[in-house]
């Protein structure tokens, strides 16, 4: 089983419903901090955490998904699917 | 001749990150990505990372875009071509299949190679660079049988590959020219913090020392260190540093240095070409200085800057980087500029006893003092902070004190 980390997402106007992090894909290369430095934080074991979940619009929130180059951040729609990685 | 509006010389991250933007801005022109490798986007920073050689991810997850994604957004890859020269009074680029492009406007994003070693004996077989999903693939499969492996030098090539060495049981031997691990960009003490995961992870580490011959007949059998020690080895791994290949640029006009040259909007000296990655050597505004950087994050970044001021927009680069590592149970962070030298004050966060570490790094300009940079030695929590801290380039000059002070937050210095 990955190691998943999960944030629920409140924002109403938002299509994403939740935020995970797999901690196993995640090796800190930071680049969603670089896209949207208000939503992610590194912890002290270099794995991303989620500070705000709802700091951002959705495009911005996928820009840093797609940023990512382990594929390490997962989005998934009100209904719980999985919307990226696809 | 073909003839594109964007041409993008390079298939890696910044290349990728510019067209997808010049893309997302404007829906008709026409855009092409040459690439030397013949592969469509990838992840570069998984190829040193355990779980991946290890095959506990799919190999396929190194895939970032697929050829469906170039054809969706209408952008012609040319994979597996090298640029063979760069003719600029005519708008023109050869590739290596002697075919020509032009364009109205080009983006260099080539990247860097790594340096080979270059004495008798160093194309035998077993010894490896990784710089390449190519290079993966091979050093994927030489450590299905090697039992005993070198590796040369004492950076991130290293450190990452003597974790997934150790990992796959392979007895591990580091060979460093340095007094300790990653100096001078490091403290020695955070050097030994880095040394003591290793050598607690079963890797021997040989300071202070060149290998000077290898020996063998076809296979790597051992080397010889220049005190004339012999170790036996059957693979080695070398980290030996990087370069860039401007062979193609000669008569170019193109000024470089250690790599291509442009100012703060990521613009070469010609007209209408712009250079983005690891190969751009960048007029840096926040440091007001010019300098190269190497990794995902920067090259990402450099891309979507290069591709919009390339569509005409003037927008400077402005970004802190940082760059991060883990493995063997430690975490490593760089930020900003690390250099350390007499003109800079040192801050020290935690201490090695508490095996937590970090070192600000103080640009001292008189009245004001200002952060420039930062090493973390399992404190990546403070990178974000410190990150912004370079940005804001906000006066530290009364706070020394509490910069020391390992329990202060730094986030409540940025205003």
């Amino acid at each position: 089983m990955a190691d998943l980390k999960e944030y629920l997402r409140k924002k109403s106007d938002s299509k994403f419903g939740k935020i995970a992090i797999d901690r196993d894909l995640c090796i800190g290369a930071a680049s969603c901090i670089a896209v949207s430095g208000i939503t992610f934080e590194l912890d002290n074991e270099n794995k991303v955490i989620v500070i705000d979940p709802d700091s951002v619009d959705d495009d911005t929130l996928l820009a840093a998904a797609e940023s990512c180059p382990t594929k390490a951040i997962l989005l998934f729609d009100k209904s719980g699917k999985q919307i990226f990685p696809k | 001749m073909e003839k594109y509006k964007y041409l993008i010389i390079g298939g890696g991250v910044a290349g990728l990150t510019a067209a997808e933007t010049i893309r997302s801005k404007d829906s008709i022109a026409s855009v092409a990505i040459v690439n030397d490798e013949p592969y469509t986007l990838y992840s570069r920073v998984m190829l040193s990372k355990p779980n991946f050689f290890l095959g506990e991810i799919p190999f396929d997850s190194v895939w970032l875009k697929n050829e469906d994604w170039y054809k969706k957004n209408n952008i012609n890859f040319f994979g597996g071509k090298k640029a063979v020269k760069l003719d600029s009074k005519n708008r023109t680029i050869i590739l290596s299949d002697d075919s020509a492009l032009r364009y109205e406007k080009l983006l260099i994003a080539t990247g860097v190679q790594a340096r080979k070693w270059n004495f008798p004996n160093s194309d035998k077989k077993g010894i490896y660079y990784l710089r390449t999903l190519e290079d993966g693939r091979v050093i994927m499969n030489a450590i299905k049988s090697a039992k005993r492996a070198i590796t040369i030098g004492g950076g991130f090539i290293s450190f990452e590959t003597a974790d997934l060495l150790k990992m796959a049981g392979i007895d591990t031997t580091m060979i460093i020219r340095e007094n300790y691990f990653w100096e001078p960009l490091l403290d020695e003490e955070s050097g030994r913090m880095i040394e003591g995961a290793l050598k607690k992870g079963g890797i021997k580490i040989i300071y202070k020392s060149e290998v000077k011959e290898i020996v063998g007949k076809t296979n790597v059998e051992a080397v010889i260190l220049q005190d004339n020690t012999k170790i036996e080895c059957n693979m080695i791994i070398c980290g030996i540093g990087v370069y860039c290949d401007f062979d193609w640029l000669k008569d170019s006009g193109l000024k470089t240095n250690r790599g291509i040259l442009a100012d703060e909007y990521l613009k070469a000296n010609l007209p209408d070409v712009w250079v983005a990655g690891d190969v751009a050597e960048f007029k840096d505004i926040t440091l007001d200085e010019t300098i190269q950087i190497g990794n995902w994050v920067n090259a990402r970044e450099h891309g979507r800057i290069a591709g919009l001021n390339m569509i005409g927009e003037k927008i400077p680069f402005k970004f802190v980087s940082f760059y991060t590592t883990q493995g063997l149970g430690i975490s490593i962070a760089f930020v900003g500029d690390v250099r350390s030298d007499k003109s800079r004050i040192v801050i020290k966060r935690g201490s090695p006893q508490k095996n937590s570490y970090g070192r600000v790094i103080i640009l001292d300009k008189g009245a004001r003092k200002e952060i420039e940079g930062a090493t973390l030695i399992n404190r990546t929590s403070e990178l974000a902070a410190i990150a912004k801290l370079i940005e804001k380039n906000i006066d530290v000059s009364d706070k020394l004190d509490k910069l020391g002070d390992d329990n202060f937050d730094l986030k409540s210095l940025i205003q």
